[in-house]
C-alpha cells in the first residue's frame, strides 16, 4: 500500500497528487484499481497523462508471473548446497544446507544446538572457504571451541588463523530490534555489492531466535506475534534474494509439566523453516556423560520425516 | 533506508494507524515530516516528532554501522573474539576439580546457573566466587569486585568472613613461597577489610524488586567499573511462588535473561545465578529436574548441577559451548570449597569436613 508521492514516476506532479487525493485516491493500489476516465473527469486532469501514469506504476509495483521451466533452471544455477562437514547430518538433510531456504535445529538445553552450529560453520569456512555471519543472542559462541573444531579438520595452521580472521563474522544481538538491524544491515551492504571483507557470503546462523522473541511472546500483549512474523518475513527474503543459507536454533517447551516437548514459538513459528531437525541427547544418567547426540527430521520438503541418524558433538 | 516499519520500535496503535495510512518503509516516514504526519495520521505534532526522532535514531545507527563505523554494535570477527578469550581470566573456585572441568573456572561474559537440592552447596559457592574474584592478578585472579543480589536471605556474613581469611592465608603462603615484589605488595591490599567492603550486597524481597535491581544495575556498574562478578542467590525463589500467570512468568524470565546476559557482555563480568530443583513425576519414576521450567533452561550459558551420591557431594556440568559433561566430588569445609582430599595426606580434613550450619546429609557420629 504505497503512498502516492510526488516523484514517485515521471508525470506524477505534486498538483495532480492533491486533486487525486481530494477525491479519495490516495495509494497506488487505489489508483490502478479505479476507472481512468471516471478519474479524468472528475478531477479535470488528462486522461493521457493518467494512462502514462498507471503503465509507469504497474511497472514498477507489481509482480510478474514467471514460468515455471525458468524458475527451475533459475533454482538450478542459483542453489548451491554446503556439506555440513558431518556426514550423517548431509544424509539427514540430502545432502547438506541448501541455499535460499531456512533450516532450523530444535533442541532441549545441552542437546548440542550450538556446538552442531558450530561444527557448520566450520565445515563451511574451512573446507569450502565460503564467508559465514553469525549472530548470536544467547552468548553461547565461544571462539576457543570454535579454534578447536577447525584444528581438528586442518593441519595448517595458517588456514585455520585466516579461516577465523576473514570468513567468520560474530555479531551479539540481545533484543529482537538489535538482530532486525543487523539483518538490514547486512541487506544493505549485499545489495550495494560492497568489495570488502564480507566476500562472498553464504551462510547465516542465528543463535538463537527464540531468545530474542520470547521475552515479547505471551501475556497480553499481540506485538510479539507481529514482531516474530517481521524478523520472519525478513530472514525468508534474505534467503531468498541473496541465495544464503539460513540455519537459526529454537528452544523446547511443554504443554504441561508432563506433556511431550514440542519446539517453542507456537505454530505460527513452525510455518518459517522449510526445514526442522530434532535434537536430542541419548538417554544418559548424570553419572555417565556422551557425546553422542540424536539427531531427527521433524519436517523437510524433499525427504521423509523421522529419519534418525546419530551425531557426535565431541 | 528500506527499514520496514515493522521492524521499528513504535507503539502497536500508532504503527496500526501508520500502516493504514499506507506508510510502509522508514524512508517515507522521513520524507513525510513532522506536519505531514500529524495531519495524515491524526496525531499531535509532538507525538509526530517523537516518532521521526526514534525512526531516524534507528536508521542513523544503521548508516553509522554500513559506512564502517562501530556505534554500538558488537560485531567482529572470530579471530579477534579468539584473542579476547584468551586474554580473558577466570574466577577460580578453589576446587581444582571444578575449575579443571570449566575449563579454567567461571568464566567472564557468560551466565553461569548453579542448580541444586537444598543444602547441597549452591550459596558457598556463590559466597567462594565472591571472595576468589577479588584476588589479586599476580596471583592468578582478575582483582575485580563483587555485586550479590541476595533474595533467600541465606548471606551469612561471618561465613563470608572464614571463607576471605582462609583465601588470604593462602595467598600469603604463595608470597612466602615465591618471594616476588608484586606479590608482596599485592598482599597489602588483600586483606580482611578490603574484601569485605568490596562485596556489594543488594536483598531483594519479591520479583519486582528483583527485576528493578537488575534494570537498574548497567548504572551502577557503570560507576562501579570495576566489577567482575554479579551473583544472583536464588532466582527461583521469588518466581515459583504465587505466580497464576505462567505466560507471564516466562515472558519476564526471558527478559531478565536478555538484560543478564547484556550485563555480562558489555561490562566482561560473569553473572553467577542459582537456582532451586523440582520433581517431575514421569510415567514410572521421579526425577529432580532444575525449576523454572524448559525455556530457563536456555538462559544460562554454563549449567552446573550439584547433588549428593550417598554422603559425597558431586557437581556435574550439564551444559557448556566449549567443555564436555563430566562430574567430580567435592567438599564443604570450614575454609570454603575444597576439593575432596585424599585419604591420606591430612587429618584435619577429616575434623572440619562438615560445615556446622548446614545438618549433615546423613546422621553421622560427629
Amino acid at each position: 500500500m504505497v503512498v502516492l508521492r510526488a516523484g514517485l514516476c515521471p508525470g506524477l506532479t505534486e498538483g495532480m497528487i492533491q486533486l487525486l487525493r481530494a477525491k479519495g485516491i490516495r495509494t497506488v493500489v487505489d489508483f490502478v484499481s479505479s476507472d481512468l476516465e471516471d478519474v479524468a473527469q472528475k478531477c479535470s486532469l488528462s486522461y493521457k497523462a493518467l494512462v502514462a501514469v498507471r503503465r509507469v506504476l504497474l511497472a514498477q509495483f507489481s509482480a510478474f508471473p514467471a514460468n515455471g521451466a525458468d524458475l527451475y533452471e533459475e533454482l538450478k544455477s542459483s542453489t548451491a548446497i554446503l556439506p555440513t562437514g558431518s556426514p550423517s547430518l548431509d544424509q539427514l538433510l540430502d545432502s547438506g544446507l541448501y541455499t535460499g531456504e531456512v533450516t532450523e535445529l530444535v533442541g532441549a538445553t545441552g542437546s548440542g544446538k550450538t556446538q552442531v552450529c558450530l561444527g557448520i560453520v566450520a565445515s563451511v569456512s574451512l573446507d569450502l572457504k565460503q564467508h559465514v555471519l553469525f549472530l548470536d543472542s544467547t552468548g553461547g559462541f565461544t571462539a576457543s571451541r570454535l579454534y578447536q573444531m577447525l584444528q581438528a579438520r586442518a593441519e595448517d595452521k595458517e588456514e585455520q588463523a585466516s579461516s577465523l580472521e576473514l570468513r567468520v563474522q560474530v555479531v551479539r544481538v540481545f533484543n529482537i530490534y538489535e538482530m532486525l538491524s543487523a539483518l538490514q544491515e547486512l541487506r544493505d551492504r549485499l545489495s550495494q555489492q560492497v568489495v570488502s571483507s564480507t566476500g562472498p557470503l553464504k551462510m547465516v546462523v542465528v543463535d538463537s531466535v527464540s531468545a530474542v522473541i520470547y521475552p515479547l511472546l505471551g501475556g497480553k500483549q499481540s506485538e510479539g506475534l507481529a514482531i516474530m512474523m517481521q524478523l520472519a518475513k525478513d530472514l525468508k527474503t534474505l534467503a531468498r534474494e541473496f541465495s544464503l543459507a539460513v540455519v537459526v536454533t529454537n528452544q523446547v517447551t511443554r504443554d504441561s509439566s508432563t506433556g511431550p516437548l514440542k519446539p517453542a514459538l507456537g505454530r505460527s513459528w513452525s510455518f518459517v523453516p522449510s526445514t526442522r531437525v530434532l535434537l536430542e541427547s541419548k538417554e544418559a544418567s548424570w553419572g555417565k556423560a556422551t557425546t553422542q547426540r540424536l539427531a531427527s527430521l521433524a519436517k523437510s520438503p524433499r525427504q521423509p520425516t523421522g529419519i534418525e541418524v546419530e551425531l557426535d558433538i565431541g | 533506508m528500506q527499514r520496514d516499519l515493522g521492524g521499528l520500535p513504535l507503539a502497536p496503535a500508532l504503527r496500526a494507524r501508520l500502516v493504514a495510512a499506507g506508510f510502509q518503509t522508514a524512508q517515507e516516514l522521513l520524507d513525510t515530516g513532522p506536519c505531514g504526519l500529524s495531519k495524515e495520521i491524526g496525531i499531535s505534532k509532538e507525538e509526530a516528532l517523537e516518532v521521526l526522532q526514534v525512526v531516524r535514531q534507528e536508521c542513523h545507527g544503521d548508516a553509522a554501522r554500513t559506512a564502517g563505523g562501530l556505534g554500538a554494535t558488537r560485531k567482529c570477527t572470530a579471530l579477534e573474539l579468539l584473542e579476547e578469550e584468551q586474554a580473558q581470566g577466570f574466577i577460580i573456585t578453589f576446587c581444582s576439580a571444578l575449575d579443571n572441568i570449566l575449563g579454567g573456572g567461571v568464566q567472564l561474559t557468560k551466565i553461569t546457573e548453579i542448580c541444586g537440592a537444598p543444602g547441597v552447596g549452591k550459596t558457598q559457592l556463590c559466597m567462594q566466587l565472591a571472595v576468589d574474584v577479588q584476588i589479586p592478578e599476580c596471583f592468578g585472579g582478575v582483582a575485580g569486585e563483587a555485586v550479590f543480589i541476595d533474595t533467600e536471605g541465606s548471606f551469612m556474613v561471618d561465613r563470608v568472613v572464614d571463607i576471605a581469611t582462609a583465601c588470604v592465608q593462602h595467598c600469603q603462603l604463595i608470597a612466602e613461597a615465591h618471594q616476588e615484589e608484586d606479590h608482596l605488595k599485592a598482599l597489602e591490599t588483600f586483606c580482611l577489610e578490603n574484601i569485605l567492603s568490596h562485596i556489594y550486597y543488594f536483598r531483594c524481597r519479591d520479583y519486582i524488586e528483583l527485576l528493578a535491581q537488575v534494570y537498574l544495575l548497567p548504572d551502577f556498574l557503570a560507576e562501579h567499573s570495576k566489577v567482575r562478578l554479579v551473583v544472583v542467590d536464588g532466582i527461583a525463589f521469588p518466581f515459583r511462588h504465587d505466580f497464576e500467570d505462567l505466560s507471564l512468568r516466562t515472558r519476564l524470565l526471558n527478559g531478565l535473561a536478555q538484560q543478564l546476559i547484556i550485563i555480562a557482555n558489555d561490562h566482561k563480568s560473569a553473572v553467577v545465578l542459582t537456582n532451586q530443583m523440582t520433581t517431575r513425576i514421569g510415567q514410572s519414576q521421579s526425577t529432580l529436574v532444575p525449576a523454572l521450567g524448559e525455556s530457563w533452561g536456555h538462559a544460562a550459558t554454563v549449567r552446573l548441577i550439584l547433588h549428593w551420591d550417598n554422603s559425597q557431594r558431586l557437581a556435574t556440568l550439564y551444559k557448556s559451548p566449549s567443555q564436555k559433561e563430566s562430574t567430580i566430588p567435592y567438599h564443604i569445609t570450614s575454609h570454603g570449597f575444597r576439593d575432596v582430599q585424599p585419604p591420606a595426606v591430612t587429618q584435619t580434613a577429616e575434623d572440619t569436613e562438615m560445615n556446622p550450619r548446614k545438618r549433615p546429609r546423613r546422621e553421622e557420629e560427629k
